[in-house]
């Protein structure tokens, strides 16, 4: 294991190091695919360069960092690109602890239904073998350093890389069980982007789960620990945000970071959804329209968390998902990281009757995004609607991609508990037998 | 013989004709052409006053035209390709050597403020006749503001301001500024750089009227104060001594309306600024038969007769760049910040790794 992890390494590395040191660098940090308003890199450096001559950098609209990002900035600037480069290794290395401790689990639990003879024949099948999950980590580690996603946002040294390392750092506590890691870290993920507030549902559904307290919502137990970790939660993000008032001295960056993500100001076409549509809105209508479309990103996580319950790593997965999809200014980067979780779930992908279909359009729509982008902004003969068609076709492919697996699990919901399907038909072979 | 130029005329050198506008009212595509035919007298008074002005001595080459619509190739016209001034067409103002600067669409508020084809190279010597003819809001009052093509206007603060960036950059000597619309003396109220006169055809709450009906166009041919004003200029040649205070009172008591004039930022005594200054290109050429001795430095005459009591600002900021500022510090994240957060960090390591660890570090 050690060997092809320390191979993979050295080969992402060499792949950014030869593109940073390549023209391509310049262009591709100029791609309104790879970096948005929120996590470009120009504007860090824009933001560092109004703060040395005295000026808050929230002022005007340039700059939507949050202060500890200044901070971490300030003194790394210059070693932009090795900051860059280590943060996706996080990200990597977190999932692939990630998948081996999901893993273990796994075995666990299979290996004891199996002696309680609770599967029967034809359900083998579904039951994932050590030797084939033995690589699972190792193909998550792949599917994230080596995603041109990924390496087209490190290369762009969008932050974006930085806000997956510390998803991924959530997700790792979770998984190795600590509290107060887990909330401190998913206060500085929702401090960093609102939109991980959402990953506290299964955060706090995974500890249930761990401790076995059963989700019932009139049984003290669970109020106990819902509050102590809400405790944790909320006070971390009081005082991270406490923390960054103490940095700048004003409260300047709330209605610039915070403000900007709800309110979208900027409507610089991106990979998501909002652009188009509030360009083309009436001014009576936007509060209205801005309100609909955020509360499509936090409305997912009730349903989702009372039919995932008993799997909150999924609905972890999920959820992430939901949020790179819907949010105000997604970019490749925040695609990349649900993207590298895929691997973990890949004994589902024989379920997956349009596994190709959706490939083909994720692959073309992003063969399809400079092309289209060329001919609206250089050639003059297409126009925003072209690029937005793609758009809606690569959120399209990315909605069906991840509600796939969804539905196939709830109907083999594989590893330790298929009780549906397999319960049917043992009860169809008992029935035969007798 | 030896002619010898009188440059005395001091600040005088050249006059240059400011843009001569005509804002008529024009239509979007899907009104009909009938509505604006009306406004036939407005390209009429214009172009009488673009050919008085020529006539006088002024190059196109100093002259801005602005003509907001094509009355002498509107479907309407009896007698296409003519614009008439006077009733039973005895005079046709639009012929062979019109030259039309900006046309139709193009007369807008933005290229009457900057235009970007056809400018007028003025300097601070340049003495600027600005004559404005059309619309202030709608016929029944528009206090302070222009109408340019029935979608745009432009407030008297806008013209006092353009006026005074003007002034800034020493575009200008003199200005003379003549409108004639409907409480034309709005649009000249908020004027405050020097040197600026201003002549309205009526008074704020007074409708300005026209003049001569003329049954075979069918229209109005042109408005009573340019009327006037035009046929005063007939009288005026290159070598006259008409001065300011005849042109004043050129409309006062023939009609209804009171004109109205401002000259209190003008520096000079109307009666003694010749009409000529601004309305002709003059000049003068004195013949004489002795020698004169170029060695000399030539003294500017008689004393200024504007005092230079108005300074300039500074146009580089000099301040800046001779004293350079010392370059700014860093910034730095204040200690305080620095040492909360560090302590968290240890704090959150400790708790979640044990005390076990502190051993190591002390």
């Amino acid at each position: 294991m050690a060997a092809p992890l320390t191979l993979l390494l050295i080969v992402a590395v060499t792949i950014r190091a030869v593109l940073f040191r390549s023209s391509l660098a310049e262009l591709i940090s100029e791609r309104v695919e790879v970096v948005s308003p929120l996590n470009a890199w120009k504007r860090v450096v824009e933001g560092l360069a109004l703060l040395d001559l005295g000026v808050s950098p929230y002022s005007g609209d340039v700059f939507h960092e949050t202060p500890l990002m200044i901070y971490l900035f300030h003194f790394t600037v210059d070693y932009a690109e090795i900051v860059f480069m280590v943060s996706p290794y996080f990200v990597d290395c977190l999932s692939c602890l990630l998948a081996s401790l999901d893993r273990a689990k796994i075995f666990r639990k299979q290996k004891y239904a199996l002696e309680s003879d609770r599967y029967p024949a034809d359900c083998l099948e579904l039951l994932r073998s050590p030797k084939e999950m033995f690589y699972i980590p190792l193909k998550v580690a792949m599917f994230y350093l080596l995603n041109p996603f990924t390496i087209l946002s490190c290369v762009a040294k969008s932050t974006c890389g930085l806000n997956n390392a510390i998803i991924a750092l959530f997700i790792f506590c979770t998984l190795k069980g600590s509290a107060l890691l887990s909330g401190i870290l998913l206060a500085l993920a929702t401090y960093q982007s609102i939109y991980p507030l959402t990953l506290f549902a299964p955060a706090l559904l995974f500890f249930l789960q761990r401790l076995y307290i059963p989700v019932n919502l009139r049984r003290s137990s669970f109020w106990c620990f819902t509050l102590q970790y809400a405790f944790i939660y909320v006070g971390s993000l009081v005082v991270i945000t406490g923390l960054s008032f103490f940095l700048l001295g004003s409260w300047d960056f709330i209605p610039s970071v915070y403000g900007f993500i709800f309110s979208v100001p900027d409507l610089t076409p991106n990979i998501g959804l909002f652009w188009y549509f509030f360009a083309e809105m009436f001014e009576h209508f936007r509060l209205f329209f801005i309100c609909v479309f955020q509360i499509n990103v936090f409305f997912y996580t009730i349903p989702l968390s009372i039919k995932l319950k008993e799997h909150p790593v999924f609905l972890i997965f999920m959820q992430i998902a939901i949020i790179s999809i819907f949010k105000s200014y997604p970019t490749v980067g925040d695609v990349a990281l649900y993207m590298a979780f895929l691997p973990a779930w890949s004994h589902l992908y024989r379920f997956l009757r349009n596994i190709f279909l959706v490939s083909c359009v994720l692959l073309a729509c992003s063969a399809l995004f400079p092309v289209l982008w060329h001919l609206w902004i250089y050639a003059g003969s297409a126009n925003s609607n072209f690029y937005y068609a793609i758009t809606l076709l690569f959120n399209f492919g990315q909605t069906f991609l991840i509600i796939r697996p969804l539905t196939r699990r709830r109907k083999h919901p594989g590893g330790f508990d298929n009780e549906v399907s397999c319960f049917k038909s043992s009860v169809w072979k008992s029935s035969l037998k007798s | 013989m030896a002619f010898s130029l009188d440059t005395n005329c001091g600040l005088l050198n050249h006059n240059i004709i400011g843009p001569i506008y005509c804002t008529s009212t024009i239509f979007p595509p899907d009104i009909l052409i009938t509505q604006f035919w009306f406004n036939y007298r407005h390209v009429a008074n214009t172009l009488s006053v673009y050919r008085s002005v020529k006539r006088l001595g002024i190059p196109d080459s100093h002259i801005v035209l602005m003509l907001a619509d094509d009355m002498a190739c509107n479907y309407r016209n009896p007698k296409p390709a003519t614009v008439f001034s006077h009733k039973n067409m005895e005079f046709n103002v639009y012929g062979d050597d019109v030259e039309v600067d900006y046309r139709g669409y193009e007369v807008t508020v933005e290229n009457f403020l900057t235009p970007r084809s056809k400018r007028l190279l003025s300097d601070d010597r340049s003495n600027i006749l600005i004559y404005l003819t059309g619309q202030t809001g709608n016929s029944h009052g528009g206090n302070g503001f222009l109408k340019f093509q029935d979608s745009e206007e432009i407030s008297n603060m806008e013209l006092a301001d353009a006026f005074e960036q003007m002034w800034q950059k020493r575009r200008y000597n003199e200005l003379l500024f003549i409108i004639d619309t409907c409480q034309g003396a709005s649009m000249y109220e908020r004027f405050y750089s020097p040197n600026l006169m201003a002549l309205a055809s009526s008074q704020v709450g007074e409708d300005s009227l026209s003049h001569q009906p003329d049954l075979a166009i069918g229209v109005h041919l042109m408005d009573k104060y340019t009327f006037y004003l035009l046929e005063f200029l007939e009288e005026v040649h290159p070598a006259s001594q008409a001065n300011m205070n005849d042109l004043v009172s050129v409309c006062a008591h023939r009609v209804s309306v009171s004109p109205g004039h401002h000259t209190d930022l003008f520096q000079r005594n109307p009666g003694s600024v010749l009409i000529t200054d601004f309305f002709g290109s003059v000049r003068k050429v004195e013949i004489t038969k002795d020698t004169i001795n170029l060695t000399s430095s030539v003294k500017s005459g008689s004393g200024d007769m504007q005092i230079e009591s108005l300074t300039y600002v500074d146009q580089l900021p000099v301040a800046e760049i001779i004293h350079q500022k010392p370059k700014q510090k860093d910034w730095h994240p204040p200690d305080g910040f620095i040492l909360g957060l560090w302590t968290l960090i240890l704090l959150v390591f400790f708790q979640t790794y044990g005390i076990k660890h502190l051993k190591h570090i002390f």
